[in-house]
């Protein structure tokens, strides 16, 4: 019966007309938080991930998170679940097996999308062989984005999702006012040599580290350009790290060479 | 060829002369892509006993199957046949270690190829994914279905082909149900299985069937690729170089990191680019610390396939430990996003060194004891020794790949067999048992994980200075190579054609449950069918992937649907049989 209701409709009309929510079950839904409070069944549906996602829902299982202690509970069957999480994206080959899971979960039930590929298609948003995020199909409740998600952030959606906290999806416009001005970083230094020294930092150390080592190495510079070298040691001995020696050692070179040119 | 390769000496000369002595005129063409990587063009005729002629003389073993679009090139399809070839002196002399590339021209108003897959039994998927893909035929070729592409998918339409069709395009289905059809296995009283396609203690859908007599299972037939998207496409059109490593990440959840160091090593190698010794350093932890918590992965499934879920839980508590150490070094749990063609995008500093070399070893004293609990528990041995035994023939046939074949006597590991990182830098030894059976290979994970923890220290204690990244060199079109990584499954190999428009011309990747998959089909028979969740997860394909089991009993010709769960239950508690309730 199920097979043949999702067998009549075409692909195209799926996502025009997506599942619209019945709006008993809508009431139902509120009833149902009110009372759940506990004992929350949980069935998982992978439309096509990576794993990534379904190993971080597991995690959140285990010892360390363990979701179980606020009663909720992964179940193998979607006849017996109250929450349906669908991860990845849509593949071809699962559109109709989550729609099969969709309908057979009784009503009222709670469909999450999880991770960027369930809540968008993520990076593959616009393959060939899928067809997009799960909302595109079914009727979603809560987004739990991440590429993938954490744990904790699982067990964040999962309040979300009974009601114990509200989703927090707010839009803000900011307008640039006429005296507003984005501050350049470091404006006593030189363009140049700003732009050599982050860049050999950049090699050095990567990104985050090289422009955290690189804003320290520019602050002591502009704070006092005729000590800079006996601060800079100052604040090596301290730190006592020796690659960052080598690495502000480069930077140093750096400096010199600009100098020297200059 | 450039100066720098000329430096170096080549490996696998020895093999070329092997090839050209004995099929003479039929080499056409021999080029080098790097010291050890040689593509020899043979005519298409000649295709399968040149391949079966490296696999079985020359100690051969099939790493890949690429086919490419070169008509905008040259007019004609080209197939490449990767293999590792490894010679079969073991002993006598130092091992010549190098991949041959075997590449036959396909011409577009004919395209067929004979197919190599009765001679050498492990391109069998490969074929099928080329038949699906490009619309190349392979003629000769016993399995007729499909592999990759869904159900409803049209015919005659070929994603990878240039000329086909925008990466974007979505055709209508053309059939609304499944209709993928199974082996027949005819005899007396089977029973079917079908698991799946979802299923709930994990993972990637897919769908089983296993024909029992009895309780013991005579063969399955399995149908994956419900997950198939169309990667290699996307990174063909929309991405360019550096984004491809963010997508490489994203091929598996949790060996992401060697698809992506696997995938810059295949540019780096085709460029030539000298990545700094620091960076090879640092991939290399990398790659060790996901080796840990796949590993206790697993071996928390092994633990909760025998009933031992006190073991499961601990082993997941512990593996939140290496999770952790993963979050330290790259500010991510899963998937890091820390390469980039020419070195990495993070360093490791005093503060990350300090809290690694802690938590390392608190891992080591905890897993060791909950390994000797594991180990001393009666059940685990009972349950896994002689069960789902891989025998060596089948797995010489069939190419596996890390635990599954080592498991079976085979020493071999890509990091030894073919370094790249820092694997050659640092001593470590290749753990491999002989038992061939669930057992080893569960042996064999915990070896290696204290293998891996002393890499990672090794490494960390004899991390050089210097820069982390190459910057600065130019994309050189239609150049190519191959970039291989020992992933904790087994080894993943990417064959990367760059383009002309900092786009990759052609990018085939294979991870290492593709090679592992066709010869479950072997491990599986034999055993009885409370024994077959266990079987799957001991090759880790990135887990059982499977929800309900379709029995076929081949005396009383009925087929029952067993869900997944009563399979699992089975497995554990070894009582009530599915088979007589259903």
């Amino acid at each position: 019966m199920l097979r043949d209701s999702v067998s009549n409709l075409t692909v195209a009309e799926h996502s025009k007309y997506s599942i619209h929510e019945d709006p008993a079950a809508g009431q139902l839904k509120a009833a149902l938080l009110k009372d759940i409070h506990r004992s929350v069944y949980v069935y998982r549906v992978d439309c096509g991930g990576c794993n990534g996602c379904e190993i971080e829902i597991f995690a959140a299982l285990t010892p360390l998170f363990d979701v179980e202690r606020f009663g909720i509970k992964v179940v193998s069957s979607p006849r017996h679940a109250d929450v349906l999480v669908y991860t990845g994206s849509m593949t071809r080959s699962m559109r109709v097996p989550a729609l099969r899971a969709y309908h057979a979960a009784p009503e009222p039930k709670i469909c999450v999308a999880y991770g960027a590929c369930g809540c968008s298609g993520g990076i593959f948003h616009d393959l060939y062989c899928v067809w997009g995020g799960a909302d595109k199909f079914i009727p979603i409740d809560v987004y739990i984005p991440g590429c993938p998600p954490t744990p904790a952030a699982t067990i964040y959606g999962f309040a979300i999702s009974l009601g114990i906290l509200g989703q927090k999806l707010k839009t803000s416009h900011h307008v640039q006012g006429e005296d507003e001005h984005v501050s350049l970083a470091h404006p006593q230094v030189p363009y140049l040599l700003r732009v050599q020294l982050e860049r050999e930092s950049r090699r050095m150390a990567g990104y985050l580290y090289g422009k955290q080592i690189a804003d320290t190495f520019l602050t002591m510079l502009e704070e006092n350009p005729n000590q800079v070298k006996e601060n800079v040691q100052a604040y090596l001995d301290k730190q006592a790290d020796p690659r960052l020696s080598e690495i502000v050692a480069r930077l140093v070179t750096v400096y010199d060479g600009y100098q020297g040119a200059v | 060829m450039t100066l720098l390769m000329e430096e170096k000496p080549k490996v696998g000369t020895k093999y070329v002369a092997a090839l050209r002595a004995r099929f003479g005129a039929a080499i056409l063409e021999e080029s080098w892509q790097a010291p050890d990587q040689v593509t020899v063009t043979v005519p298409l005729n000649s295709l399968p006993d040149v391949v079966a002629m490296l696999y079985y003389e020359q100690g051969g073993w099939l790493a890949t199957v690429a086919a490419n679009d070169e008509r905008p090139l040259n007019g004609q399809f080209a197939i490449y046949y990767v293999l590792s070839v490894e010679g079969t002196n073991e002993g006598s002399q130092a091992p010549e270690n190098a991949y041959v590339l075997v590449r036959a021209q396909i011409p577009p108003h004919q395209p067929e190829f004979p197919s190599v897959t009765p001679k050498v039994p492990a391109a069998i998927w490969y074929e099928r994914e080329v038949r699906d893909m490009f619309g190349i035929q392979p003629i000769g070729m016993p399995d007729e279905r499909r592999l990759v592409l869904p159900d409803d998918w049209p015919d005659g339409l070929y994603p990878l082909r240039k000329d086909t069709m925008d990466y974007r395009y979505r055709p209508e289905p053309v059939v609304e149900d499944e209709n993928y059809e199974f082996i027949n296995v005819e005899g007396e009283g089977v029973v079917q299985v079908p698991l799946g396609p979802l299923h709930m203690t994990s993972d990637e859908p897919g769908h089983f069937r296993l024909y029992v007599d009895g309780e013991h299972i005579i063969d399955a037939d399995y149908r994956l690729f419900y997950v198939h998207r169309g990667m290699e496409k996307l990174a063909e059109s929309r991405l360019n170089y550096d984004q491809v490593t963010f997508l490489a990440d994203r091929i598996c959840g949790i060996c992401g990191y060697a698809h992506n160091v696997a995938y810059s090593s295949s540019i780096e190698r085709a460029l030539e680019i000298d990545v700094p010794l620091r960076a090879q350093y640092i991939r290399t932890i990398l790659l060790e610390v996901e080796r840990l918590h796949s590993h206790l992965l697993n071996l928390g499934l092994a633990c909760h396939f025998v009933g031992f879920d006190t073991g499961f839980m601990n082993f997941f508590r512990v593996r939140e430990k290496a999770m952790k150490m993963a979050e330290m070094l790259t500010g991510s749990r899963k998937t890091y996003g820390v390469n980039l063609i020419g070195g990495v995008r993070r360093d490791i500093l005093k503060e990350q060194r300090t809290l690694i070399t802690q938590v390392l070893g608190e891992l080591k004293s905890e897993v060791a004891d909950l390994v000797s609990i594991l180990l001393e528990t009666p059940n685990i041995v009972q349950r896994t020794q002689n069960i789902g035994r891989l025998e060596p023939q089948v797995a010489r046939d069939f190419s596996p790949v890390g635990p599954t074949l080592r498991g079976s006597g085979f020493a071999r590991d890509i990091r030894v067999i073919h370094p790249y990182a820092a694997y050659d830098r640092v001593p470590w030894h290749v753990v491999s048992k002989d038992g061939c059976d669930v057992l080893s290979r569960t042996l064999i994970r915990a070896e290696e994980f204290f293998e891996s923890i002393s890499l990672i220290e090794r490494c960390l204690d004899s991390m050089p200075a210097g820069p982390i990244l190459t910057e600065g060199f130019k994309y050189k079109p239609y150049k190519y190579a191959l970039g291989y990584v020992e992933a904790p499954r087994g080894e993943d190999i990417h064959w990367s054609m760059l383009g002309d428009n900092q786009k990759i011309y052609r990018w085939k990747c294979r991870a290492s449950s593709y090679n592992n998959w066709p010869p479950l089909r072997y491990m599986l028979r034999g055993n009885t069918i409370s024994d077959a969740p266990l079987i799957v997860a001991s090759i880790d394909p990135c887990y059982s992937c499977t929800e309900r089991v379709t029995v076929v009993d081949v005396r009383k010709k009925k087929a029952t649907i067993i869900p997944y769960k009563e399979m699992e239950r089975y497995c554990i508690e070894r009582k009530d049989s599915p088979l007589k309730k259903y």
